[in-house]
């Protein structure tokens, strides 16, 4: 439960920089329990809390005037919107930009290392540079113009204006079922593509992995499904993702991708026998082209996963912030 | 725009700054922002709840004011007071004041000097 006054420190926390945020807390408690303090002969608690709450008055001018920023290019009304949007932007359209580039580059024949990283940082800083541009540019032009997401009502502000203080999310059980059910899933598939041999051509049936590989492969697909399992049930118990949980899901992601990735950049994934079979058929280099959208699908999935998981931290960490 | 519209802008201007000194001067003795700001009304001085409490953080910072968290009471309050600094920008705000209302008498009693 929370009360008027936590959505209100919560409204005025959100507004100013993050540094004066543990400061500022406690202090603005204190100015708001000394207002309800002198207007506690006017009625109810609740009646002088909103007195006092209405004497602090509108917590966005509060939080502009304890901000004391110079912001010549984009006002006080807009700039908490436009930070939390660009730092919501970057951290995912960047890393997504650079390490797809890279892929494109590596299997465009760019066997060099040294050159496909160059690619993929020039790609991930250019397109980090353009997106904060534009993005800035919107934002000046709509301060300028007066438009808003936040209409300007001409009313005075009440503490009945004041945003929910919003909960962390707390994972569901449905949640944590279907991600363990998944793993579950990915590797019985995994297993029955290979020995039950569904991939028939010419009347031959193939198994789809290189068996110099598979024998470890199994293994390792079955040990990493157990460990991803172990993450879901963690992760459910703690309830809500935490910086330490999304550093384990970015090394968990990176070890399902890292030697798939590998494999197939080796040609050591597939069974050859079944490569050789498919490329008479197609008349062409068909598994090649095939592998290389495979992987990059791969990396794609895997590169948005851990961005998920660090941006969800990132998101329980500014919840839990503000109110303590 | 009518009379009294255009004299609360008159004196908002004329009050503006005046809240600094009176807020330096009153806190030679320690106080807190709610006090505070009991005090000024009292004085006369109309100054909002959120001018105020950003005020005293904006002086505290530039180290006109020093403060401290008093937990010795039933809530703990920041306790503000002026510092050595302080004291020596009141004093040279309050000279300009006084140059200026000498000035101002001067003038209103018809002496163009």
């Amino acid at each position: 439960m929370t009360t008027l006054t936590d959505r209100y420190v919560w409204a005025v926390l959100r507004a100013v920089p993050g540094r004066q945020r543990a400061e500022l807390e406690p202090e603005i408690r204190a100015l708001v329990a000394d207002a309800a303090e002198a207007h506690a002969g006017t009625g109810t608690p609740e009646a002088a809390e909103r007195a006092a709450l209405v004497e602090l008055g509108d917590p966005d001018a509060l939080a502009a005037r304890y901000a004391d920023k110079t912001l010549f290019l984009i006002g006080p009304r807009l700039y908490p919107e436009w930070e939390r949007l660009l730092k919501l932007l970057l951290p995912i359209v960047v890393p997504i930009v650079g390490i797809t580039v890279g892929a494109a580059t590596w299997m465009g024949g760019g066997t060099q290392v040294g050159s496909v990283i160059a690619a993929s940082l020039g790609a991930a800083f250019n397109v980090g540079v353009q997106l904060a541009f534009w993005f800035t540019l919107v934002f000046a032009i709509a301060e300028r113009t007066g438009s808003s997401a936040v209409p300007a009502t001409g009313q005075p502000w009440t503490p009945d204006d004041l945003p929910h203080v919003p909960q962390p999310d707390r994972l569901s059980l449905g949640e944590a079922v279907a991600s363990v059910a998944f793993g579950v899933f990915v590797l019985v598939a995994i297993v029955w593509v290979q020995l039950a041999t569904p991939i028939v051509i010419e009347g031959t049936s193939y198994a789809l992995f290189d068996p110099a590989t598979w024998s470890w492969l199994l293994w390792y697909m079955a040990a990493l499904t157990v460990l991803e399992i172990l993450f879901a049930v963690g992760l459910y118990l703690r309830g809500r993702w935490t910086w330490a949980f999304a550093v384990v899901n970015a090394i968990l992601g990176l070890a399902f991708a890292a030697p798939v990735l590998w494999l197939i950049n080796e040609d050591a994934l597939v069974n050859p026998e079944l490569v050789a079979a498919a490329n008479a058929l197609a008349n062409g280099n068909w598994f090649g082209v095939t592998m290389s959208i495979t992987a990059l699908v791969i990396a794609i999935i895997v590169t948005i996963d851990i961005v998920d998981g660090f941006r969800k931290a990132w998101r329980t960490s500014r919840q839990e912030a503000p109110t303590g | 725009m009518d009379f009294d519209e255009i004299l609360s802008g008159g004196q908002q201007e004329l009050r503006r700054g005046t809240v600094v000194l009176a807020c330096l001067l009153l806190l030679r003795e320690p106080g807190y922002g709610y006090a505070l700001l009991d005090r000024l009304r009292e004085l006369g001085f109309t100054v909002d709840a959120n001018t105020l409490y950003p005020l005293l953080r904006r002086l505290e910072g530039q180290g006109l004011l020093a403060s401290e968290w008093n937990t010795q009471e039933a809530r703990p309050r920041k306790f503000y007071r002026i510092s050595p600094d302080g004291e020596r920008l009141s004093a040279a705000l309050l000279a300009d004041w006084a140059r200026m209302d000498a000035s101002l008498r001067r003038l209103a009693e018809g002496d163009m000097g």
